[in-house]
């Protein structure tokens, strides 16, 4: 019986009479009496029958020598004894009766008939004198429980966690380390929110909408909150500030920070950052930038690059190392170029309680400081996801006289993508009003008054405006130059909220001829530089109107306050003036099909906005995304994703190990029997790709054919000699240092290559300069290949047929067979891999089946190989001889933790070579990979090896240049699909 | 309802000398009954009773002994009870038989008739009783016999004790 049972038993019996009786073995009979309380006896009986919990009296069963008894029995009895051994039996019959068994709840003191069963948890419905023990009894089972629960912490009352202080101070608490973009908590309620890079970001809505997303993208308008990015400011002379960028890019890989049009501020830029100095190699990855323009006479200039959130860890310090600018700046620098004499009066009071803070160093925190004091404490606008409150965010340079700034999180970036988006754009937001001459008069704490007093400020925001209007009028985004910016001043968008959400519609019809050849002015030379001037770029009036923003709750006070309702505010109040960014971002720029499909205007605001700009948006029938749009968005753009497609890059290689570690993660989590075995499949690695081992194969590969050559052996490149080659030379591959692998980003290059790869575009388009480039054969291939040994480069592959390649899938190589039969027939399906044998299986069914007998043995060996060394050392010395012990006792641990390693249906790690495993020869993998919407086939994404591409390409016949395989890691399937390098 | 069924016999064990009764302990009244079931009943009498058979108290100042017996064949294993004669228990023989004083279909009920009857002794005991120290004792028995104290202190006893169990 367990421990339990016995306590029960015990419970129920414990007012149970026990037998009355002497303890055997005590034969003789003296003395007088028995101690025992009921028992008879005349003399000193001094128990009390009164106390029923004394054992003495009343035992149950039989005790040896049981405690308290004496062994002498009463020689004669008297009616006293009689008595009272009956009055004790009646007694202990009384208790028996009266006290029922088993439950120790008070009902059992009620009859049967009046009891109920409300009076489980309802004490009051007990007769009046239970009530007391029913009462403690109750208290004391909840003490029970609640030792069991481990005392939850008193949560307060709704109503006091949902007001607004508290609110925002749990809401701090939950940022603490991934931090929220203003718009996070309407992403949370309708997003998928997953934390990335510091963030909270929304991925996908919980709503289906994949396809109307993408109908969004290609004809109306999509919103994404990208105010993730992080922006770096750099201030300082242009000629120094240039030299020192220099360092980062090269011209070959395309226009750099220097290029002209976007260093007169009226386009932005994008370039990839390498590590100064290192051009092909070390890449960091790509970031856009954008040039305040110049101002007269100045040569001052202000650059704002926007990089990702995990590139900024590496490009930080390596833009302080090119500009020197080591010297961390406390408190937040004063903007040096102050063109505006902008004085905030108010903010003098708030400025110095801040610089103060900053000192402190906890006042990075960016907690606003409150206007007055009785409001709720500190709210905080933002923060940072990508530092630690106490760094420092400016750096200064004494000898070159640059400022960096880091305004992560100052800035708020949306992007709208679609056709449409210009228009959404017009109708949300309109050119700021002019104030009227009394408030002009006044001074004033917000900027646009004064603002206003300037005359030549006025004349370049009437030009804004015109320009402004003049954009309404085109018909789609993608007509605008790539990379247009313009400088606006709006009105707070929350005034022109429709009751509705309306579909935003362009309005074309206004075709007069001056606007038509304004507009015509527009789309070829884009936006006039001095009208891509904003007062965004200055730091004073960013902070100016995030302080002097209206409350939510003023707005609506404002509202009701209107004569009849529903109508428009007016005045506008003064404080609504919001300065603004637009840039035009690119659509498809590559490639001959869909081009400037998906592009779309930027929107950049200052810090607090947020949420006011971006309900109106919504409120014009646009669609938003979220992180996974913006993969899709560049996927059909046929533009590599960052992180995603940046293998070379440090940011692109954790992602790589992350994205592994999920795949593996959710693989395991299927029982073994369900896996897809990978093995069987032919895949070496269906959840990361061996990029470097790739590279470093098809060099190999490439050295050896070269050697043959000059040997005039004939050109090997059939699977069995390159197989052999690899077993030969695996060793020596593994042994020698070899280079990084690159992606090849050369234009130069670039161009060449997708020469090359013609006359097959993705849709059979003949292009028109295939006669310029040299032709393509084994001299200029080598020539080539000389510069880029170990690069992959970017391709995009359109299926002829069916099917959707996957993450991961492999590209290959067709045999001869392979393109006879796709000439015979074209239809046709595509060759098979023949399933390929799993070795591992056994291994692991051997584990399982004797995990004892395995442990056991590698004891064994273990004991062995630790005997041995100490039996051929002479061991003079104790530790000398217990040192070699230890690291030959290391190795059979390793080997066997590796042997436990081994997961059912995926290669142990040491992979063979990956080119030559199938019976097709890889050439690289697939890193998006999809049916394309826009393309109506599938088509895949992914980098290949320029060795092994050129080396294909010489090889195969003209018409069937570029036609290679694709098989998902899943399948055996492969099929056949058009290369194509689109620059 | 839905349980085991058995019937508990309430016996007096009769002797001759009283403090012979002193001696007894349940074994041997169990192993008498069943020695006795076999005589009269045969072997199968004497697997009737050891399926459920069980001496459930006895009190050896008082002769008092619950027997519990199946419900299915409690006749048959109380027919043999009368043939009875002796009690042997650490090596002594007692001459004896038993009497039934009650049928009970739970131990409750026999506890409640234990009461009853006791009671009904103590008061026949009181006016034959030959000294006034006698008269006493019987007296104090008597007012024993009957609680006054009412269930609730009773309950609050079993907290006590409740608590200190768990302490």
């Amino acid at each position: 019986m367990s421990a339990a049972k016995v306590k029960m038993r015990e419970k129920k019996l414990r007012n149970q009479p026990a037998s009355v009786q002497y303890p055997s073995g005590s034969t003789q009979n003296g003395g007088d009496t028995s101690v025992t309380g009921s028992g008879g006896g005349d003399g000193p009986s001094t128990e009390k029958p009164k106390n029923p919990h004394q054992r003495s009296g009343w035992v149950r069963g039989h005790q040896r020598d049981g405690g308290g008894y004496v062994k002498e029995m009463p020689k004669y009895i008297t009616a006293g004894a009689f008595a009272r051994a009956r009055a004790a039996e009646v007694s202990a019959m009384l208790k028996a009766v009266t006290k029922t068994t088993g439950s120790c709840h008070v009902f059992g003191a009620l009859p049967k008939h009046m009891r109920r069963r409300a009076m489980s948890h309802n004490t009051k419905r007990l007769p009046r004198r239970l009530r007391d023990v029913a009462n403690r009894m109750r208290e004391k089972s909840l003490l029970a429980g609640s030792k069991k629960k481990k005392e939850q912490p008193k949560s307060k009352s709704r109503k006091a966690r949902r007001r607004h202080g508290n609110l925002l101070l749990e809401f701090n608490r939950r940022q603490r380390k991934n931090v929220w973009l203003e718009t996070h908590i309407w992403h949370a309620k309708r997003f998928h929110v997953v934390k990335k890079w510091g963030y909270c970001l929304g991925d996908r809505p919980t709503y289906k909408c994949y396809r109307p997303s993408y109908r969004a993208m290609s004809s109306h308008c999509l919103l994404q909150d990208l105010s993730y990015y992080c922006c770096i400011e750099l201030q300082g002379e242009e000629q120094k500030l240039l030299a020192s960028l220099s360092q980062l890019t090269s011209k070959e890989a395309g226009p750099t920070f220097a290029a002209a049009l976007s260093l007169s501020g009226r386009r932005q830029g994008s370039v990839v950052v390498y590590k100064a100095g290192q051009y092909p190699s070390q890449p960091l990855g790509p970031v856009t930038f954008l040039w305040r323009p110049r101002m007269q006479g100045s040569t001052h200039r202000q650059l704002w690059i926007w990089a990702h959130p995990t590139i900024k860890k590496d490009l930080l310090p390596e833009l302080q190392a090119v500009c020197q600018c080591y010297e961390a700046v406390v408190p937040p620098a004063v903007p040096v170029v102050t063109p505006a004499e902008v004085v905030p009066t108010l903010k003098t009071e708030p400025k110095p309680e801040k610089t103060s803070d900053c000192k402190q160093v906890t006042g990075i925190k960016r907690k606003r400081t409150c206007k007055d004091a009785s409001g709720p404490p500190a709210k905080k606008i933002l923060g940072d996801g990508t530092r630690s409150p106490t760094t420092p965010v400016t750096w200064r340079s004494s000898s070159a006289g640059i400022v960096i700034n880091d305004l992560t999180m100052e800035i708020v970036r949306y992007r709208l993508i679609g056709p449409q988006s210009h228009s959404v754009l017009a109708e949300t937001l309109e050119a700021a009003t002019d104030c009227d001459e009394i408030n002009k008069s006044q001074p004033s704490s917000l900027w646009w008054p004064d603002h206003c007093k300037d005359e030549s400020k006025m004349n370049v925001h009437k030009q804004q405006a015109d320009v402004y209007q003049i954009l309404k009028g085109i018909y789609s985004t993608g007509e605008l130059p790539s990379g247009a910016v313009l400088g606006l001043t709006v009105d707070d968008p929350r005034l022109t909220l429709p009751t509705k959400k309306v579909k935003a519609l362009p309005c074309v019809k206004q075709a007069q001829e001056v606007d038509e050849e304004n507009r015509r002015e527009l789309m070829l030379r884009g936006v006039p530089e001095h009208c891509c001037q904003s007062y965004l770029w200055e730091r004073s009036v960013r902070d100016n109107v995030t302080d002097n923003k209206i409350s939510e709750q003023e707005l609506n006070r404002m509202r009701s306050e209107v004569l009849v309702p529903g109508s428009r505010l007016s005045p506008t109040p003064l404080q609504g003036r919001v300065p603004i960014l637009l840039v035009h971002q690119p659509g498809k720029q590559v490639g001959h099909e869909m081009s400037s499909w998906g592009a779309g205007w930027d929107l950049l605001l200052p810090k607090g906005w947020g949420m006011a700009f971006w309900v109106p948006l919504v409120y014009r029938g646009v669609r938003i995304g979220g992180l996974n749009m913006s993969l899709k968005h560049s996927q059909n753009k046929g533009a590599p994703h960052f992180p995603h497609d940046y293998p070379d890059c440090p940011a692109g290689i954790r992602f790589q190990e992350e994205q592994e570690a999920e795949l593996l993660d959710k693989f395991k989590r299927r029982p073994p029997a369900k896996r897809t075995n990978y093995i069987k499949h032919g895949c070496l690695a269906p959840f990361r790709c061996p990029w470097q081992q790739l590279a470093e194969e098809w060099e190999l590969i490439w050295r050896e054919a070269g050697e043959e050559r000059k040997g005039n052996s004939p050109i090997q490149t059939t699977t069995e000699a390159v197989e052999e080659e690899m077993t030969l030379h695996r060793d020596m591959t593994v042994t020698t240092p070899q280079s990084h692998f690159t992606v090849l980003r050369n234009i130069k290059s670039l161009r060449l290559l997708s020469g090359w790869c013609r006359p097959t575009t993705s849709k059979g388009q003949r292009p028109c300069r295939v006669g310029q480039l040299p032709p393509l054969d084994r001299l200029t291939a080598t020539s080539f290949l000389t510069a880029h040994g170990m690069n992959l480069v970017w391709v995009r592959l359109s299926l002829l047929s069916k099917g959707k390649p996957e993450l991961h899938a492999m590209v290959c190589v067709p045999t001869a067979e392979d393109l006879q039969l796709l000439k015979k027939r074209p239809g046709n399906r595509g060759p098979q891999e023949p399933p390929h044998r799993d070795h591992f299986k056994n291994r692991i069914k051997r584990r399982k089946r004797g995990p004892k007998k395995a442990a056991a043995s590698s004891a064994k060996t273990e004991d062995k190989e630790s005997d041995l060394p100490s039996v051929s050392e002479p061991d003079p010395k104790s530790s000398s001889a217990s040192e070699p012990n230890s690291t030959t006792s290391k190795e059979p641990k390793s080997s066997s933790q590796s042997s436990s390693d081994l997961i059912f249906g995926l290669w142990p790690d040491p992979l063979p070579s990956v080119t030559s495993h199938c019976s097709r020869v890889t050439l690289g993998w697939v890193t998006q990979g999809d049916f394309s919407l826009s393309a109506g086939c599938g088509e895949a994404l992914g980098f290949v090896s320029v060795v092994g591409l050129l080396d294909t390409l010489v090889n195969q016949p003209r018409e069937h240049r570029g036609m290679f395989l694709l098989r998902n890691p899943a399948s055996l399937h492969y099929r056949f699909a058009k290369i194509n390098i689109e620059i | 309802m839905v349980r085991v069924k058995s019937r508990y016999l309430l016996c007096e064990l009769n002797v001759s000398d009283r403090s012979s009764l002193l001696l007894l302990d349940d074994r041997a009244v169990a192993a008498t009954v069943k020695a006795a079931v076999a005589r009269i009943h045969g072997d199968y009498g004497a697997a009737l009773c050891s399926i459920r058979f069980n001496v459930k108290y006895l009190n050896a100042h008082t002769g008092i002994v619950f027997l519990r017996f199946p419900k299915s064949c409690y006749r048959l294993l109380w027919s043999a009870l009368p043939f009875i004669t002796s009690v042997e228990t650490r090596g002594q023989k007692i001459p004896c038989f038993l009497n039934c004083l009650h049928v009970g279909g739970t131990i409750r009920t026999c506890q409640k008739f234990l009461i009853r009857y006791n009671k009904q002794q103590l008061h026949r005991m009181l006016p034959t009783c030959k000294t006034k120290e006698e008269e006493n004792q019987v007296r104090k028995a008597i007012l024993n016999c009957s609680l006054t104290g009412g269930s609730r202190e009773a309950f609050e006893d079993e907290f006590e004790s409740d608590e200190d169990e768990e302490e």
